[in-house]
């Protein structure tokens, strides 16, 4: 098989194979002048999949800052050189496996052999079902997923000793005790929604605030002057990658539309206690939620996702709910949104909330989300520019209701009137969406919020 | 096969035979209770085709220990009757494989007078069951199955000779028809220390008779000793439940072993299809289904009836090797 | 119960009307076929107790003039459900000592291939339905071969052994009232052999066999189990009433079991003079004299006949005994049939059968 030039690479490694080989990423000559780059960041970790040009790091030199796309499709095997890096033009900087398929697992993750064939079962027996020579690495045993479901224990990265390098219930079980769980400090996972794959916690145990865990804050005097070090925790770096990773990703904008409040007032004056009663708290947000909700069916390229050169429109609206914890945030999900009346919202705004608090949330809950709401709290912030949450295309912030005057349209012409308002602040993804989309949207949210009826 | 001739010594504690233990265990309960009587073909002056009621004549007399006519149908149904009128027989099958001349009896009267009418049948059929001696397939049989789908029989199946004196006495004295399958392999290749006096093995309670965390074997009668000997030959963490009774089932200590373990082979020298294994087999399936980390295996003697020949009686009971090697391949997988 | 002083008048009656339907040849045969029966049955003892023969052994020491004698009137048609002390019946049939030897050891040529052993063989080819342990349930079998004959209008006979134990038994009550409803041609043949396994007639029943037969709605017979030509005599009448239309017979052998139930059985029940009494009427030993006495056979010839038996079953043993056991495959196999194969006739030797033809009433 002859090597064929890669495309995509300003300059192809001469090491190139092919396009089932290993390949890799090299600096590149960006001007005739440059002679070196740094590496500020990688997009991709190894184990992922790239696409073909698909950017994988960014680079900086004297004269540009670039992306550098992958030379072909396939899996990121190893990173070469680390962020911050100064290299010359034509380092190889990460290997790409080009023969790799997408979903493989990465070989690293499960070297359990085949086991040896069985043979023949003797007639008292029945024929053993298990054939060594099958790979049996991606399947799991009833008890295997309970114990990885309860432990938020990944079973991709969990080698397996079984027939066909099957996980067994002991091989989870000792990749448990040899810490392989979730962070060690036993919080829960924060599952931010990502391309990449879920964040396997490799920094230092911390909780969010200095326990006994945490290492001693140190103080030392540098040019700024004296300063405290303190970890962060895995939750806040975790969210910090997200953040940043996120502004990478999308092309943000935020689009505003101020609404009145007054009917969802007045509906929640009459529903609050009746819903009370029946241990359901009827929060602004609910109303948010339901008229978002509803507004999505008429305009489903907000409940969709950006793949590639996709885009792809989700049936369900699964709502994501920022719930602020004390050290951080996270976003656990309301499945099937749609299908909930404002009482059935009400009440899974305030179980998720609730169990978010309590540090009760399963992984599956804060997955699967297709559109996020963020209601920080009345602080007295106006107006907000949220950051989207990855893979969807739109996240709205519900900020702080004020009672300002307000023109009113009358019979007799117009009149000041004093209405509770609010803004509606929605970042959304210039990717997917124009102006207009975004625009459209937030005025049916509007629209249906002003037009409340209690009886719906 | 030759005749030996079982201990004729007094009931005594220490190490016995099972088939000793079985004789030991009439024997108190005739002395302890007049209204306890056998009735079998040649259990009178013979003293039992296999000896367990060697004596039996000499110390009680021909009206306790009786000398049925050749047949079994006879044999269970007057047991039957004498048993709702106060006395407790404890009929012999020569063979459990000749139940079958008696089922009706079993079945259809035995099985259901409580239900129907209110009146307790406490008849005990003992059931020379098993093989392995080249007995064919009429002398070898292990028909347990048949009787677990008539409801109102309690079935039992000792292993060991503490628990076939235990169970024995146990089925003695409950007021229900109680078939007691004593496997004929057993008879003189199985010791043990049984107690003296009076010994009561409760019935529908397993035994564990091994402690393991890797993999459960759950087996009955002559299987069980065939699960200790692999276990230990494969020096491994096998956990052994020895049913002991069959019907009504220790459920739960089914389930908590195999939800310990997560692997369970179920072994019985019983066919295949339909048996004890099948019905434990489902009810793990149903009620452990998230704590297995393998299907359930069943290691029985194939459906055929038992041949005579031993190259091919050899073929069709699980051996010792069947054993390892089922529990070795659930090991791996 | 003896019934030997009143059962020997009608023996001599009955033997002097056998005389009619037995030539010298027939005569040879029947002492040949008893021979084949104890030679065969005492070298697969020593075969036993020499450990090539698994399981248990039955035999019909003492026994072999009520088989050899009730079969030896069968046409080739006529067809047999045969138990496990009747060894001269299989042989008038045609199964061959070897055959059975190697039965006996499990062997792949046994009749059932190894199936099943001891006695518990028939073979199909020659309209033979093999026992089961369950007793008497080839009553009923026979019944209802018997009944295939008569609802096809055939002059066919089923025949069937069983002890006097059975008769104790539920079964033997509906074989009999049912042969007895329908006048089927069966041909019940009772070995009253003493002891069922170790238990007694008393203990078995309170009212003889024989008499319980009229009460089925057919007639019963007693005869000297021990003399060949009086058993002979009787099925002959049974099968002849049998393929006119008369219905069943039950005939009632008066004989002794020689030896136990089984090779593990000692016999301790056994009164010994009991023992001694029936020994001295060896049904063998009885015919070899009679056919010199009365028949007018020489010694020599009835020795060397004796020889030639022995030495034909020593040469079959001798085969058995090198032929290979069952492949352990075989073990699963046959449990279900492909299709419906009748069952083959069985031989014949009785020289009326070359004589007349087949069906012809003698």
């Amino acid at each position: 098989m002859s090597s064929s030039p890669t495309e995509g690479a300003a300059a192809s490694s001469p090491a190139a194979s092919g396009a089932t080989g290993s390949l890799e990423v090299v600096m590149p000559q960006m001007g005739v002048s440059v002679a070196e780059g740094t590496i500020v960041e990688w997009r991709k970790r190894p184990g992922d999949w790239v696409a073909a040009d698909e950017p994988v790091c960014d680079v900086t030199t004297d004269k540009v800052d670039v992306e550098i796309p992958a030379p072909a499709s396939g899996r990121l095997e190893r990173i070469l050189v680390e962020p911050g890096a100064t290299v010359a033009v034509g380092t190889a900087l990460a290997v790409i496996d080009a023969g790799a398929r997408p979903g493989e697992a990465h070989p690293d993750e499960h070297n359990g052999q085949p086991a040896p064939d069985q043979g023949g079962g003797s007639p008292a027996t029945e024929p053993s079902t298990a054939d060594g020579r099958t790979d049996r690495s991606g399947f799991y045993s009833p008890v295997v997923r309970r114990i990885a479901a309860k432990h938020g224990i990944n079973l991709a990265r969990v080698k397996g000793t079984g027939i066909g390098g099957r996980v067994r219930k002991k091989d989870v079980l000792a990749h448990l005790a040899q810490g392989g769980g979730p962070a060690v400090s036993q919080e829960p996972m924060l599952h931010i929604e990502s391309p990449y794959r879920p964040e396997h916690a490799t920094a230092p145990a911390g909780s969010g605030s200095p326990g006994p865990g945490a290492p001693p804050s140190e103080t030392a005097t540098g040019l700024a002057g004296a300063v405290r070090r303190e970890p962060m925790s895995s939750m806040r770096q975790a969210i910090a990658r997200h953040m940043v990773e996120s502004r990478r990703t999308a092309a943000h904008c935020t689009t505003i539309v101020e609404a009145d409040f007054s009917r969802v007032a007045a509906a929640r004056g009459e529903l609050r206690k009746p819903m009370a009663r029946r241990g359901v708290n009827l929060t602004y947000l609910a109303f948010v939620a339901c008229a978002t909700v509803e507004a999505l069916s008429g305009h489903p390229r907000l409940n969709a996702s950006v793949e590639g050169d996709e885009l792809v429109y989700h049936e369900e609206v699964n709502l994501g709910i920022a719930v602020a914890l004390e050290d951080g945030l996270i976003v656990p999900v309301i499945r099937r949104a749609q299908r909930l009346s404002l009482e059935g919202m009400a009440a899974a705004i305030g179980e998720l909330a609730r169990r978010a608090r309590e540090r009760r949330l399963e992984p599956d809950d804060v997955h699967g989300g297709t559109f996020t709401i963020t209601n920080p709290g009345q602080f007295g912030a106006v107006l907000a520019t949220p950051i989207i949450n990855q893979p969807q295309v739109a996240i709205l912030d519900l900020e702080a209701i004020v009672k300002r005057p307000a023109v009113v349209e009358g019979p007799a012409g117009d009149a000041i009137a004093i209405r509770p308002m609010t803004y509606l602040c929605m970042s959304w993804d210039h990717r997917a969406l124009d102006g207009a989309d975004a625009a459209r949207f937030l005025g049916a949210v509007k629209d249906r919020l002003e037009r409340w009826e209690v009886r719906q | 096969m030759n005749a030996i001739t079982a201990t004729r010594t007094p009931a005594q504690a220490g190490e016995m035979t099972y088939l000793a233990a079985i004789s030991d265990a009439l024997r108190e309960e005739m002395r302890r209770d007049p209204t306890v009587f056998c009735l079998g073909e040649d259990i009178g002056a013979f003293g039992g085709a296999f000896k367990v009621t060697d004596g039996f004549v000499q110390e009680f007399g021909a009206e306790r220990c009786i000398d049925a006519p050749l047949a079994e149908g006879a044999i269970i149904g007057t047991a039957i009757g004498a048993a709702v009128a106060g006395l407790k027989p404890v009929c012999e099958m020569q063979f459990a494989d000749f139940i079958s001349c008696g089922f009706d009896q079993l079945v259809n009267v035995a099985a259901k007078l409580h239900y129907r009418q209110g009146i307790a049948v406490p008849i005990v059929v003992r059931l020379p069951s098993g093989g392995g001696f080249s007995g064919g397939p009429f002398h070898s049989q292990n028909p347990e199955a048949w009787f677990l789908q008539a409801p109102g029989l309690k079935v039992v199946a000792p292993a060991t000779a503490s628990d076939a004196k235990g169970l024995l006495i146990s089925a003695i004295r409950d007021p229900n028809p109680v078939c007691y399958l004593e496997h004929k392999g057993l008879y003189r290749h199985v010791k043990g220390d049984v107690p003296s006096g009076e010994h009561l093995v409760p019935i529908g309670e397993a035994r564990i008779a091994r402690e393991g965390e890797e993999l459960t074997v759950i087996a009955y009668g002559s299987s069980v000793r065939l699960a200790l000997l692999a276990a230990e030959e494969l020096d491994e963490q096998i956990e052994v439940v020895d049913l002991r009774t069959l019907c009504p089932l220790d459920r739960e200590a089914v389930l908590a072993s195999v939800r310990k373990t997560g692997k369970a082979l179920v072994a019985h020298e019983a066919t295949r299809s339909c048996g004890v294994g099948a019905e434990l087999a489902a009810l793990i399936a149903d009620e452990a289904f998230e704590d297995l980390d393998a299907p359930v295996r069943r290691l029985t003697a194939p459906d055929v009836p038992i041949p005579f020949s031993p190259p091919l009686e050899h073929a069709v009971l699980p051996q010792l090797e069947d054993m390892k090697e089922a529990i070795r391949e659930l090991l791996a997988y | 119960m003896e019934t030997s002083d009143a059962s020997a008048v009608a023996d001599r009656r009955i033997r002097d009307v056998a005389g009619v339907h037995l030539t010298r040849e027939d005569r040879a045969d029947l002492l040949r076929y008893m021979v084949m029966m104890r030679a065969s049955e005492e070298r697969a003892l020593t075969l036993y107790k020499q450990g090539k023969v698994p399981g248990s052994f039955y035999d019909g020491r003492g026994q072999e003039a009520i088989s050899v004698g009730a079969a030896y009137v069968l046409a080739p048609e006529d067809r047999t459900c045969i138990l496990h002390r009747d060894l001269g019946a299989h042989l008038v049939r045609g199964v061959t000592p070897g055959r059975y030897l190697a039965n006996y050891m499990g062997r792949a040529g046994g009749v059932t291939g190894g199936k099943d052993g001891n006695m518990h063989f028939g073979d199909r080819r020659l309209g033979s339905v093999g026992m089961v342990s369950m007793l008497p349930d080839m009553a009923l079998v026979a019944a209802g071969m018997a009944l295939s004959f008569k609802l096809r209008g055939e002059p066919r006979v089923a025949m069937t052994f069983f002890g006097e134990g059975s008769t104790a038994n539920g079964v033997w009550h509906e074989a009999m009232n049912f042969a007895g409803i329908h006048r089927l041609p069966a041909v019940f043949v009772l070995e009253n052999n003493r002891f069922a396994y170790s238990t007694p007639n008393e203990l078995e029943f309170a009212v003889d066999p024989v008499e319980r037969a009229r009460t089925y709605g057919f007639p019963g017979v007693a005869v000297d189990g021990n003399d060949v030509e009086a058993v002979f005599e009787a099925a002959r009448e049974a099968a002849s009433r049998a393929r006119g239309g008369e219905g069943p017979t039950l005939i009632e052998c008066q004989t002794m079991r020689m030896h136990g139930h089984g090779a593990h059985d000692d016999m301790r029940y056994v009164p010994k003079e009991m023992f001694a009494r029936w020994e001295a009427r060896d049904p063998i030993d009885r015919y070899a004299e009679r056919l010199v006495t009365d028949y007018g056979f020489e010694p020599e010839e009835v020795d060397e006949l004796r020889r030639d038996v022995r030495a034909y079953v020593e040469e079959c043993a001798a085969r058995a005994l090198e032929s290979p056991m069952p492949e352990p495959e075989q073990a699963t196999e046959g449990v279900f049939a492909a299709a419906f194969e009748p069952l083959g006739d069985g031989r014949a030797p009785w020289s009326h059968w070359r004589r007349n033809g087949e069906g012809s009433a003698p």
